[in-house]
């Protein structure tokens, strides 16, 4: 157990410092552009770069969000068991949300590798000669971190229920 | 089979599955039943990365979470408090607008109440308001300033229906307005004013806060005068939104530390926003299976058989729309329904502009919706009081909005005045 949670911690802040980095880097690009144009001066560049810096920072804010538990959800019935202090259900529940959860991430992992080797094949260059099949190769990665963590949630989930119960 | 099988998924959504992997999942299990590769899905997930408007999102958010960490709201609080807490019913007015405002910014995700809330509640008691009026006037703020620049709901709507923002932006003033004004006169009408000795309107407060707080106040008017003025894009717009607040709060008000709080902050911002284009993102490939499907042209087709008329659908929309909105986020009802809802609305003749203020007015009130409209939680959270009180505290101004609803349902003029 102490290694899911060693690399879950490892997780949490390369992740946090990546995410740190690249919302600098779109805000100093997207101030950087304004400036330039100001001066009839373009870097073509700069705008697909960003773009792909939010996109990858989707991810890694969804990450963020997975460890703390604030993806946006319909959440009637834990709500209900949490009011009720019916904590076994409310566990229960979890188990079963990080478990369709931990499922779906990889369906979405497979599929998006698939996606990733067709863009190999027939991509094209988006910026400084990166050809698409590369950037999209950071969303089975995504996917996976977060389906990681919803996976560890699960593991601590279930050993707390375990605990409980002894 | 399938029927089965999305019931079970619309069931996970219930027990509280984010709404990311639900649409996930629908998309997938949909394009699997019709022997079509789940990488479709991902190409739409991928279609994201195109949206040229798509940086507004965490600029504007990043923006606003800077100044809600800083001093900001006790500077505003205090400016206003000199400038109009002589009216009577003067603080509750400036709790509404200093509410709106940072709506604006923060979209409404209930930092407006956790940093917000726990300033204006013993103000607005002390000066007179019952506790059951003060935690309605909070809790219905901090939804309030979703139609004005630069909302986050806003923005949103703009990339998935497809509709230009700068319009939106400039639709969502007078209706935004309009709201603010009818709760500013319920909250006139709700003082205990004969008991209380007014504060007199004194100069020196008003000019030292007002110097106190003048980068602060200019923000809004600099953002619709680029905005509105046609001077700058949104995205530009964003981009020195976040640049000039971060500027502000760090060097000149000294409020934030920029190796301290400052990453703290952008993962707190970024989670909000990861979360939010999670759903967007995988709610692309659902959408595109639906309108593939033409599910929009077979809802219309129903829906013609009953309603025969731009003013009945109107009714039914708004209907319709309380209900999601009192069931589900304002993101993900954007993201699922607005796909579906634009092409009826279009062959009912409904105007884009002034669908997307209906819509987002719906939605706003949906927050103060029971039973889950999300600030009735955050309130109670924040208040330590019981939902059912604040179900209580926050069904006058529910009323209230319902009827400046209709207002905005049926006068289409006051969303494309200044639009055209």
């Amino acid at each position: 157990m102490k290694i899911f949670s060693t690399l879950d911690f490892l997780i949490e802040k390369s992740i946090s410092a990546i995410l740190v980095v690249f919302i600098v880097s779109i805000l100093f690009l997207s101030c950087s552009s304004i400036v330039l144009r100001w001066f009839q001066y373009s870097q073509l560049w700069i705008d697909p770069l960003v773009r792909h810096l939010v996109f990858f920072s989707t991810f890694l804010g969804g990450v963020l969000a997975t460890g703390k538990g604030t993806h946006i959800g319909i959440d009637l019935i834990g709500t209900y068991l949490e009011h009720h202090k019916l904590s076994v259900a409310a566990q229960i529940i979890k188990i079963i949300v990080c478990t369709v959860s931990v499922a779906t991430l990889v369906w979405l992992v497979v599929a998006s590798i698939n996606f990733s080797q067709i863009e190999l094949q027939y991509g094209k260059a988006v910026f400084w000669g990166i050809e698409s099949g590369y950037l999209v190769s950071f969303i089975p990665i995504g996917f996976g971190l977060i389906g990681y963590r919803f996976f560890y949630i699960l593991l601590v989930t279930v050993q707390e229920l375990v605990g409980s119960k002894r | 089979m399938e029927v089965i099988v999305y019931f079970l998924i619309l069931g996970t959504a219930l027990i509280g599955v984010p709404i990311f992997i639900i649409m996930s999942l629908f998309a997938l299990t949909a394009f699997y039943f019709a022997d079509v590769s789940g990488a479709a899905v991902i190409v739409e997930v991928y279609r994201l990365a195109g949206a040229p408007t798509l940086i507004t999102i965490p600029l504007f958010t990043l923006a606003g979470y800077l100044m809600a960490e800083s001093n900001s709201p006790q500077r505003l609080l205090r400016f206003a408090n000199a400038s109009l807490g002589w009216l009577p019913g003067g603080v509750a007015i400036v709790s509404l607008v200093i509410c709106a405002f940072f709506t604006a910014f923060t979209g409404a995700s209930g930092v407006t109440i956790i940093a917000l809330g726990g300033l204006l509640y013993p103000i607005l008691t002390k000066e007179g308001y019952s506790e059951k009026f003060s935690l309605g006037l909070i809790t219905t703020s901090g939804s309030l300033g979703l139609l004005f620049a630069p909302s986050l709901p806003i923005i949103l709507y703009g990339i998935v229906a497809k509709v230009d923002i700068d319009k939106l932006f400039k639709a969502g003033l007078l209706p935004g307005i309009l709201l603010i004004v009818i709760l500013s006169l319920w909250s006139i009408k709700n003082g205990n004013f004969s008991q209380k000795e007014r504060v007199k309107f004194q100069f020196a407060e008003f000019w030292s806060s007002l110097k106190g707080s003048l980068p602060e106040l200019l923000l809004p008017v600099a953002i619709m005068f680029g905005i509105y003025g046609g001077i700058t894009t949104v995205t530009e717009t964003a981009a020195l939104t976040a640049f000039y607040v971060l500027v502000m709060e760090v060097v000149f008000y000294r409020d934030i530390n920029i190796f301290k709080d400052f990453p703290s902050i952008i993962t707190e911002s970024m989670s909000l926003v990861g979360g939010i284009l999670l759903i967007l993102c995988c709610a692309l490939g659902l959408t595109n299976y639906l309108v593939d499907e033409e599910v929009p042209v077979k809802i219309l087709e129903f829906m013609q058989q009953y309603l025969t008329n731009k003013y009945s659908f109107l009714l039914f929309l708004n209907i319709f729309l309380l209900i999601v909105g009192s069931l589900m986020d304002i993101f993900s009802a954007i993201i699922v329904v607005v796909p579906l809802i634009t092409p009826i609305a279009a062959s009912f003749g409904v105007d884009p502009i002034h669908l997307a203020i209906i819509f987002l007015a719906n939605l706003e009130i949906g927050y103060i919706t029971p039973p889950v409209g999300i600030n009735l939680f955050i309130s109670s959270y924040r208040f330590n009081k019981p939902i059912i009180e604040l179900y209580k505290a926050s069904f006058p101004f529910l009323l209230l909005l319902v009827g400046a609803l209709l207002i905005i349902t049926y006068w289409e003029g006051l969303s494309l005045f200044l639009v055209n």
